[in-house]
C-alpha cells in the first residue's frame, strides 16, 4: 500500500440550488494515475478547481500531500501542477519566456529557472519550439507546452484536463507514454478525458462520476465488477455442429430465464451470468464431457466505454423519465 | 435586401451598448434644449437663442458621432475574423463588395437612428425660431451623414487590416483623432498666407467634418483669429469625405477579396541567431529589439509587470521609445519655434499647445495600455492561471498597474522639455509649469485607473476600451462643450462648475490659456480627480479580489 498524495473526503459544491458534487471521497497514492470520467456536468471540473484552489467547497476536505486545498491554498499551489483544458496563451510571447513567466510567478531561482526549463521542455519532447511564438503553436504543440509549464515547479501532483484533447493519433499515443513516463519519475497524476481507451489503457484507477456522485471508483476490473455484477461469457468451438449440443447444456446449467446467444459463422456461445468461478468450471466440465469441441472458455472484459455507458445510460434514462414525470 | 445588413442591425440593437448610447444621445439633446426654453412667457423673436442651442446641439452631435460610430466599423470585420465567421462568409456566394456592402449598410442604419434620436430635439430647436430646416438643421444633419459615411469606411479597413478587435479599436480612433483634428494643423501654421501653399492648407483643412460643422452653425470664425476663409468649406468637405470614403471603400473591398485569411504562422526567428551586421542595423532602427533572445525575469521584479511590458501589442518597449522620443522632439520643438520668434504665439499658447498635445498622447495612450490588463487574461484563458500559481491578486494588480503607469510617466516626462524651455527662457512661469504638471499627472493616474476599471469590469477588451474611452472622453474633453457654449447658452457659473470636473480644463487653466485662464478651475479639480482615482481604486481592488478568489 503507498501513501495517498490526492485525499478527498465527503467533498460537496452547491452552486445555489444546484448541488454540482455531493459528498465525494477518494484518494489517490503516489506514483498512480487516477481516471477521471463522467458525462458533461458530471463535477468533474468541480472537483479539479477544489482542488486547486480555484473554487471552495461547501462540505468535506481535500488534500495534496497532507496539505489543506481550502484553508493553506497558496501552499497547495506549489504542490499541484494544473493543466487546465483552455491553454492561456499571451500574444508576442515565445515558449521560453512564457515558461520564464510562470517560473518566476512560482519564485524558481533564476538560475535554476534556466535549467529548469530546459529540462521540462525535453520531458514534454517540446525543445525543437522553445523559440516559437506561443500564438503560433499548433494544438498538438501547445498540449506539450502546456504540459512543460504544469512540471515547471516540480509538482508533487498534476492535474490535467483533458491533455489528449484535439491530438492527432501519433501525438496521443506520445502523451500517453508521457504520462505513464511521469507516473514513473513519482508524480501523482489525475486526468480527465473523453477519449475512454487512452484513459483505459494508462490509468491505474478510474473514477465515473454523474451527477456530482461518485458511481463507480477502482481499478478497471473492479469498476467492471461495481457496475455490473453479471459478467459475459464466451464459449469458442472448433466444429460448427457442437454449437447447438453446447447452448443445450448452458440452458440447462444456468438460472432459468437467463439469455444465450448463439452465432453458427463464428462457432460461439455467450451468455451472462452472475454464477461464481466453481459452477462456471461445472458448466466447462460438463461441455467437455457431453464431447463438446470447446477451444476457450473465457470472460469477456468489460471495457470502459461499457462502463461509462452503463453509467451515463443509467442517468440518461433517470432524467428522460424525471422529464416525463 | 442584403441579408448581413439585418443582421448587422439586429446583433447591434441587442447590445446593450447599443442602447444605452441612443438613450444617451437623445437625453443629451433633450436636456440641452430644455435648458434654453423659453420660459414665464418671454419668446425669442430675433432666434438668438435658438442659433446658441443649434450651436452647442451641433458641437455635442459632433462629438457624438466622432466617438461613439468609429467603435461599430472597427469591430465589424475582425470581429468577424477572430471568431471564424468570416471563413464563412467567404465561402458563401455573397462576393466580397456584397459583404462590405452588407457591413456598411449595418452602421450606416444604426447611424441613422442614433441620429433620428436627436431629431426631437432638432424639431424643438427650429421649434424656438431662427432656425432654417433647409440651410440650418438640415444641412448640419447631411454634413454629419457624410461624416457617419467617412468614418465608417475609415473604421471598416481598420477592421480589415486588423488581427485583434482591441488593435482596430485602438487604430480607429487614432485614425479618427488625426482625421478630425490634424487636417487643422497646417491651416492654423499658414493661415492667410496666399498663393498655392494657402489653397492646399485651405482643402487639406476640408478633410476634417469639424469646419463644415463650424460653418452651418455660424460659428466658422472660430480658432481663424478673425479672418474668414470666404471658402466652399462645406462644398469641399463633401467632395473630400465622399473621395476618402471611395477610396476606403476600394481598399477594404480588395482586401476583402485578396484572402484576407491566407496567413502564415510567426515563423519565430530570434535576432541572436542572425548575422553581426542584420543584429547591428535591427539594434539601430529597433533599440530594444523585440526579437532578441530576452533575459529571464528576476525573482526582484514583479514577474506580472515583466510579462506585461514583454507580451502586449501595444505599448511594448520599441513602440514606447519611439513615442516618448517623438514627443520629447514635438515638444522641443513647438518650445523652439516659438521662441525663435516664428511663429506670434504667447507662453500661454505654447503651454496651451503642449497640454493638448499630452494629452491626446494621454486619453490614446493610456487605455490602450490599461483597458485590457485583466480582460485580455480573462479573454485568453490565462487569468484562471494566474490564480493557479502563488502569486496574490495584490501582487497581480500592482504589477499590472505598474506596467501601465510607468510608459506613461515616461511619455509626459518626454513632453516635459518644452516646459523646462519656456522656464529657462522666463523663470516666473515655473510655479505655473508645476502646476500644470501635477494636472497633467492625476490626468495620466485617472485615465490608467479608468481602463484598468474597465478592464476588470468587462470580459472583453475591445468592449472596455470603449468604454474607458468614452469615460475619459466624457469626463475629459465633453465639459469643453460647455465651454464652447459660455456666455451663451451657458453662464459662468455653469461653465466653472462644468469645467471643474476636466482635468484637461485644469490643465489649460493652469497654463493660462486665453479662454481657460478666468476660471476658477484649481484646486477644486484636484479635489474632484482625487475622488475619482480613489473610487476608481476601491473598485479595481474589490473586483479584481472578485474575480481572483475561490468560485
Amino acid at each position: 500500500m503507498g501513501t495517498a498524495v490526492v485525499e478527498i473526503n465527503g467533498l460537496s459544491k452547491k452552486y445555489g440550488s444546484f448541488l454540482a458534487l455531493d459528498e465525494l471521497t477518494l484518494s489517490v497514492e503516489r506514483g498512480q494515475i487516477l481516471g477521471f470520467i463522467g458525462p458533461n456536468g458530471a463535477g468533474k471540473t468541480t472537483t479539479i478547481k477544489i482542488l486547486v484552489g480555484l473554487a471552495r467547497p461547501t462540505a468535506g476536505t481535500a488534500t495534496v500531500a497532507g496539505i489543506d486545498c481550502v484553508s493553506q491554498a497558496r501552499r497547495v499551489k506549489r504542490l499541484i501542477g494544473y493543466m487546465p483544458d483552455t491553454f492561456g496563451s499571451y500574444d508576442n510571447m515565445r515558449v521560453r519566456e512564457y515558461l520564464d513567466f510562470f517560473g518566476a510567478a512560482f519564485r524558481i531561482p533564476r538560475k535554476e529557472r534556466v535549467r529548469r526549463i530546459d529540462e521540462v521542455l525535453e520531458v514534454a519532447g517540446a525543445s525543437t519550439f522553445k523559440d516559437l511564438f506561443v500564438e503560433g503553436l499548433s494544438h498538438g504543440m501547445r498540449q506539450r507546452v502546456a504540459i512543460a509549464r504544469t512540471l515547471l515547479h516540480d509538482p508533487v501532483a498534476l492535474i490535467m484536463d483533458e491533455p489528449a484533447n484535439g491530438l492527432d493519433p501519433p501525438a496521443r499515443i506520445e502523451m500517453r507514454r508521457l504520462l505513464v513516463d511521469l507516473a514513473d519519475r513519482g508524480k501523482t497524476l489525475i486526468v480527465t478525458s473523453h477519449i475512454l481507451p487512452e484513459l483505459a489503457r494508462v490509468c491505474h484507477r478510474i473514477a465515473i462520476l454523474a451527477k456530482g456522485k461518485l458511481r463507480a471508483y477502482g481499478t478497471m476490473e473492479e469498476i467492471a465488477r461495481q457496475l455490473n455484477p453479471q459478467r459475459t461469457m464466451e464459449v469458442l468451438l472448433a466444429r460448427r455442429e457442437d454449437v447447438a449440443r453446447a447452448v443445450e447444456i448452458v440452458q440447462r446449467k444456468l438460472e432459468p430465464g437467463t439469455d444465450v446467444t448463439a452465432s453458427t459463422t463464428e462457432a460461439a456461445v455467450r451468455f451472462r451470468t452472475a454464477l461464481a468461478e466453481e459452477e462456471l468450471s461445472r458448466i466447462l466440465a460438463e461441455l467437455v464431457a457431453a464431447g463438446a469441441s470447446v477451444t476457450q472458455f473465457r470472460e469477456v472484459q468489460t471495457d470502459l466505454e461499457a462502463a461509462f455507458m452503463t453509467v451515463a445510460g443509467g442517468e440518461s434514462s433517470t432524467a428522460t423519465s424525471e422529464a416525463n414525470g | 435586401m442584403n441579408p448581413i445588413v439585418r443582421r448587422e442591425l439586429v446583433e447591434l440593437l441587442r447590445t446593450r451598448g447599443a442602447l444605452a448610447a441612443q438613450i444617451a444621445l437623445a437625453a443629451a439633446c433633450i436636456l440641452l434644449v430644455l435648458v434654453r426654453w423659453p420660459t414665464g412667457g418671454v419668446s425669442d423673436l430675433n432666434g438668438a437663442r435658438s442659433m446658441q442651442v443649434l450651436r452647442v446641439f451641433g458641437y455635442g452631435l459632433l462629438a457624438g458621432i466622432l466617438f461613439l460610430v468609429p467603435a461599430y466599423p472597427a469591430s465589424a470585420i475582425v470581429r468577424e475574423r477572430v471568431r471564424g465567421t468570416l471563413a464563412l462568409l467567404l465561402n458563401s456566394p455573397m462576393s466580397a463588395t456584397s459583404i462590405y456592402l452588407g457591413k456598411l449598410g449595418g452602421i450606416l442604419g444604426f447611424a441613422a437612428l442614433l441620429l433620428t434620436m436627436t431629431l426631437p430635439a432638432a424639431g424643438a430647436c427650429y421649434a424656438l425660431g431662427g432656425v432654417p430646416v433647409s440651410g440650418g438643421i438640415g444641412l448640419l444633419y447631411a454634413i454629419l451623414g457624410l461624416a457617419v459615411l467617412q468614418l465608417a469606411t475609415l473604421g471598416l479597413l481598420v477592421s480589415s487590416r486588423a488581427d485583434s478587435v482591441d488593435t482596430s479599436l485602438r487604430l480607429t480612433y487614432s485614425l479618427v483623432l488625426a482625421v478630425a483634428v490634424l487636417p487643422l494643423v497646417p491651416y492654423a501654421l499658414f493661415e492667410g498666407k496666399a498663393g498655392g501653399l494657402g489653397e492646399l492648407v485651405s482643402w487639406i483643412r476640408c478633410l476634417s467634418p469639424i469646419p463644415a460643422v463650424l460653418e452651418v452653425i455660424g460659428q466658422s470664425g472660430r480658432g481663424a483669429h478673425g479672418m474668414d476663409a470666404g471658402t466652399d468649406v462645406i462644398g469641399r468637405y463633401a467632395i473630400l469625405a465622399l473621395g476618402t470614403s471611395w477610396v476606403c471603400a476600394m481598399a477594404t473591398i480588395a482586401r476583402l477579396s485578396s484572402a484576407p485569411l491566407d496567413r502564415s504562422r510567426p515563423a519565430g526567428v530570434m535576432t541572436d541567431d542572425l548575422s553581426i551586421g542584420t543584429r547591428a542595423a535591427r539594434r539601430m532602427f529597433f533599440l530594444v529589439d523585440p526579437n532578441r533572445r530576452s533575459r529571464n525575469i528576476s525573482l526582484i521584479v514583479n514577474p506580472v509587470m515583466a510579462k506585461e511590458f514583454r507580451t502586449r501589442r501595444f505599448g511594448r518597449s520599441h513602440w514606447t521609445l519611439r513615442l516618448i522620443a517623438l514627443s520629447a522632439l514635438l515638444s522641443l520643438a513647438l518650445s523652439c519655434i516659438a521662441a525663435a520668434g516664428a511663429l506670434e504665439w504667447g507662453h500661454e499658447e505654447i503651454a496651451g499647445g503642449l497640454v493638448i498635445l499630452q494629452t491626446i498622447l494621454l486619453l490614446l495612450f493610456a487605455p490602450s495600455l490599461s483597458a485590457g490588463l485583466i480582460s485580455s487574461e480573462r479573454e485568453g484563458g490565462s487569468w484562471q492561471l494566474l490564480r493557479t500559481t502563488p502569486l496574490s491578486a495584490g501582487t497581480i494588480l500592482r504589477g499590472k498597474l505598474a506596467s501601465a503607469i510607468f510608459p506613461l510617466l515616461l511619455l509626459l516626462c518626454a513632453t516635459m522639455p518644452g516646459y523646462l524651455v519656456m522656464i529657462a527662457i522666463d523663470p516666473q512661469l515655473s510655479p505655473q509649469a508645476q502646476r500644470v504638471a501635477v494636472c497633467l499627472v492625476v490626468m495620466a493616474l485617472f485615465a490608467v485607473l479608468v481602463g484598468a476599471a474597465a478592464s476588470s469590469l468587462f470580459r472583453s477588451t475591445a468592449s472596455a476600451t470603449v468604454a474607458a474611452y468614452l469615460v475619459l472622453v466624457g469626463i475629459c474633453v465633453a465639459p469643453l462643450l460647455a465651454w464652447l457654449g459660455r456666455d451663451a447658452p451657458f453662464g459662468r457659473g455653469t461653465v466653472e462648475s462644468v469645467l471643474s470636473i476636466s482635468p484637461l480644463a485644469a490643465a489649460l487653466h493652469a497654463s493660462q490659456t486665453r479662454g481657460f485662464a478666468e476660471y476658477e478651475l484649481l484646486p477644486v479639480n484636484w479635489w474632484v480627480m482625487g475622488a475619482m482615482c480613489l473610487g476608481l481604486i476601491v473598485l479595481l481592488v474589490v473586483r479584481t479580489r472578485r474575480l481572483y478568489r475561490p468560485e
